[in-house]
């Protein structure tokens, strides 16, 4: 029996991992999917809602926002693309030079990231004189 | 229009000249005409000093009072105050007028000699026109705040002429002296005025406000307030005690500016302001008090102060200074005797003063200018071969000054020793101070004999020293500069006798002002004394002439041969006090001038502390924004975190409430 609960917890789970990806993609087309799965998240509740309370509100709401999401996806894709042809890139940090003047730029360090191979030092061959051995004074005098 | 023959019309007119002179002056300086600039300064002063005696003449005889007032409209008006452009045509102002344009006329004339070829000379004759129109404004005045006017402006052109060589550090500080010390006695002239002003009907002008306070005469302390208020200004303005130290460091300017400053335009305001406010001063016996005890002190330390300085022009500063203490015990007097009297003594010995000082000052300048610009006694000396005219106008001056008899120092010093010993023998509550202050006048009088003659033996006789700065041709000086030396001489021996005891017309002709008409009102009213008649007092003479000789035979004997001077070991402390002034400099520096920087520094450093304090609230937005600022980054993502969390706040809160 697939109850509200169930319903619920896909658009939590739709919702949760679109605000996970929107706040941590730096692509700004993959943010922008982000954001329309949390909008289909909160559609879905709305639709759930609808179904067990029985009446259609919820739907209508549900094509209210389909028509919204499809307006702004619109809106979202003419403005990445005037930004992509400035800056040649889609990476929301490239704008970071709005920012409070005087701060440093926020650099993104990759968690998991290859640690890069250690550059192998030479390797001196031993010389010299065992530390403790006895003396040869004198010995290996020019 | 004003009709140029009317005594009104003269009086704008003699008024007038100087300051067109001046903008003349002024002009020849802007364009190419810069070394003609003294021809219109000494043609307006000339003309101004035609016309002045003209009107002399116009209105000199008679015996009703003299008063013509004009308004010329109205200067401004606040609440009760309205002041009008008043002027008056009464003895006191002819007399100044005539003696302050006569004199004026013939510095300028040597000025053109002695300031020759210098390079701010129109700017020099452009002031000095505006100096004689600042002091003719102030001596025609019939308006308490248009003789401030005039007042003010006497001081500005004393700054600036004294200030003359302003990249000098030394003339700069001594303009800036002389404006801030007189500038301390005129607070007490503006808070004076304004109570005359409150008790006498919200009057400006003279004769209004006199006669207001001769018919609704206000409490005595009242009155004393307002005169000692109104004296400040005068001690201020004409170097009295404790503000006297501004006038020896004066002769920083020109010379001819010492000159002027010293004989017609600026330290003579104090004692004419006395005049004209005779009224108020005789409704008041302690205040009368007070100017004559000032006036006999400031006479006494001055001129001993002038025995041991070995700066000729120095000596000649002291002596003004002394000379002027002389004009003010005489006003003082008219506590005791008829204010006619006294008044009448100050104003001749002014007069006679304006002319033997001229002469002394440009007799100094004549020398200086042939010495190289050297003033020093010690360097120089025996000089009556080389400059035989300067030699003789100076000697003439020294003996009006010392009071010789017969000239003309001689009759106006008697006439304030006079009215000092009829002050002593009335019956006022003050005789015997008044027998002081005598005393102390005569051993001035002995003093003042002695040092000038010192000054001249030193400079003129002994063999004969010229400094090198001279550079071989130290030489009579040209006759520009001798001609007035030689007018002012003779005015200088003869202008005491033909103005008073052979004709007695001075006295008769100031008797005639309403000012000492209102000033014998109120004489009589406090003190029901007879007049008594006035005449040649023989005793004064005789006492004088001793006085006199003695001290020229003193200075004879001790300086005839000319320098290096030898003081006798047991007066060496008397000496080393008075060449150093008796260390009033010293004292005021340490008593007034340390602590007043004291305070500004304090001031300063308090300024500080509390810009700090300022700074301390305007760091704090500062810090808070310091914090706010970073969360500003230019990253969406940050900003949606933001939103995020916000959110959840919002939702916890939400959702723990609705749980309650």
């Amino acid at each position: 029996m697939i109850t509200l609960g169930h319903f619920l917890a896909v658009g939590a789970i739709l919702f949760g991992l679109g605000l996970i990806g929107f706040l941590t993609r730096r692509n700004l087309i993959t943010m922008f999917l982000s954001a329309e799965m949390m909008l289909q998240g909160v559609l879905l509740n709305f639709l759930a809602f609808g179904y067990f309370h029985g009446n259609l509100t919820g739907q209508v709401f549900a094509l209210f926002i389909i028509t919204v999401a499809a307006c702004e996806a619109g809106l979202g894709l003419a403005l990445f693309l005037v930004l992509y042809r400035r800056g040649r890139t889609l990476d929301s940090s490239a704008w970071q030079n709005v920012r409070e003047a005087g701060l440093p730029p926020t650099v993104d360090v990759d968690l998991f990231a290859e640690p890069e191979p250690e550059e192998a030092m030479p390797v001196l061959p031993v010389a010299g004189r065992k530390p403790g051995a006895p003396s040869l004074e004198g010995a290996n005098r020019v | 229009m004003f009709d140029f023959s009317e005594p009104i019309g003269m009086l704008l007119l003699a008024l007038t000249l100087p300051l067109v002179g001046a903008i003349l002056a002024a002009l020849c300086g802007v364009t190419k005409f810069a070394k003609f600039a003294h021809w219109p300064t000494i043609v307006s002063f000339a003309s101004s000093a035609v016309v002045s005696i003209l009107l002399l003449i116009e209105v000199g005889h008679g015996h009703e009072p003299l008063s013509i007032t004009q308004e010329l409209g109205t200067w401004f008006s606040v609440g009760r105050i309205s002041v009008p452009l008043a002027f008056s045509v009464d003895p006191l102002s002819v007399v100044m007028l005539c003696t302050v344009s006569f004199i004026a006329t013939f510095i300028a004339i040597f000025s053109a000699g002695y300031m020759h070829a210098d390079s701010g000379f129109a700017r020099y004759f452009a002031l000095m026109g505006l100096f004689v129109f600042a002091m003719c404004l102030l001596v025609t005045a019939n308006n308490f705040f248009v003789l401030v006017a005039g007042w003010e402006g006497v001081g500005v052109c004393s700054y600036l002429l004294v200030g003359y060589y302003y990249a000098k550090p030394s003339a700069a500080a001594a303009a800036r002296k002389a404006f801030l010390v007189t500038r301390l006695g005129d607070v007490g002239l503006i808070l004076g005025i304004f109570l005359l002003w409150q008790v006498g009907g919200y009057h400006t002008n003279f004769d209004q406000l006199f006669e207001h306070l001769a018919k609704h005469p206000p409490s005595d302390a009242t009155m004393t307030t307002a005169a000692l208020l109104l004296f400040c200004g005068a001690v201020g303005k004409s170097a009295q005690l404790p503000l006297y130290v501004w006038l020896p460091d004066a002769m920083e300017g020109p010379t001819p500016v010492s000159a002027l400053i010293h004989a017609a335009t600026m330290v003579t305001a104090g004692v004419f302001l006395l005049a004209r406010c005779a009224p108020v001063f005789a409704a008041s016996a302690d205040a009368q008090m007070v100017v004559c005890v000032i006036g006999g002190l400031t006479a006494f330390l001055a001129a001993f102060i002038a025995l041991a300085q070995n700066d000729l022009k120095r000596v000649l500063a002291y002596s003004t200074i002394s000379q002027l203490g002389f004009m003010f015990m005489a006003l003082g007097a008219g506590g005791a005797i008829s204010p006619r009297y006294a008044v009448t003594a100050a104003m001749f010995h002014l007069v006679t003063h304006a002319f033997f000082k001229a002469l002394l000052f440009l007799g100094s300048g004549s020398v200086m200018h042939a010495m190289g610009n050297v003033i020093d006694m010690r360097k120089f000396g025996g000089l009556r071969h080389l400059m035989p005219t300067t030699h003789a106008t100076f000697l003439i001056g020294a003996a009006a000054l010392a009071g010789f008899p017969l000239l003309s120092g001689f009759w106006s010093k008697d006439a304030v020793l006079y009215v000092l010993k009829e002050a002593s023998e009335s019956r006022s509550p003050y005789h015997n101070t008044y027998t002081a202050i005598l005393a102390l006048a005569g051993l001035t009088a002995l003093l003042t004999a002695f040092y000038t003659f010192r000054a001249y033996f030193l400079t003129f006789w002994g063999p004969e020293k010229i400094p090198h700065e001279a550079h071989g041709h130290a030489h009579e000086s040209p006759r520009i500069m001798t001609v007035p030396l030689i007018v002012l001489a003779v005015g200088a021996a003869f202008a005491g006798i033909i103005l008073e005891p052979m004709t007695h017309g001075f006295e008769h002709f100031l008797e005639r002002s309403t000012s000492i008409d209102f000033a014998r009102e109120a004489f009589g009213k406090h003190h029901n004394l007879m007049e008594k008649k006035h005449g040649l007092d023989w005793t004064v003479m005789l006492g004088s002439s001793v006085i006199a000789l003695a001290g020229i035979a003193f200075a004879a004997k001790l300086y005839l041969r000319g320098g290096p001077e030898v003081v006798h070991p047991k007066l060496e402390g008397v000496y080393t006090l008075s060449q150093n002034k008796l260390y009033v400099d010293e004292v005021y520096n340490v008593a007034l001038v340390k602590p007043a920087e004291l305070l500004a520094t304090t001031g300063r450093q308090f300024d500080g502390f509390l810009d700090a304090i300022a700074r301390l609230f305007s760091f704090a937005p500062r810090v808070l924004a310091a914090v706010m600022r970073p969360l500003q980054n230019g990253l969406v993502q940050f900003y949606a975190l933001g939103m995020v969390l916000g959110l959840a706040v919002f939702l916890t809160v939400i959702v723990f409430r609705s749980a309650k």
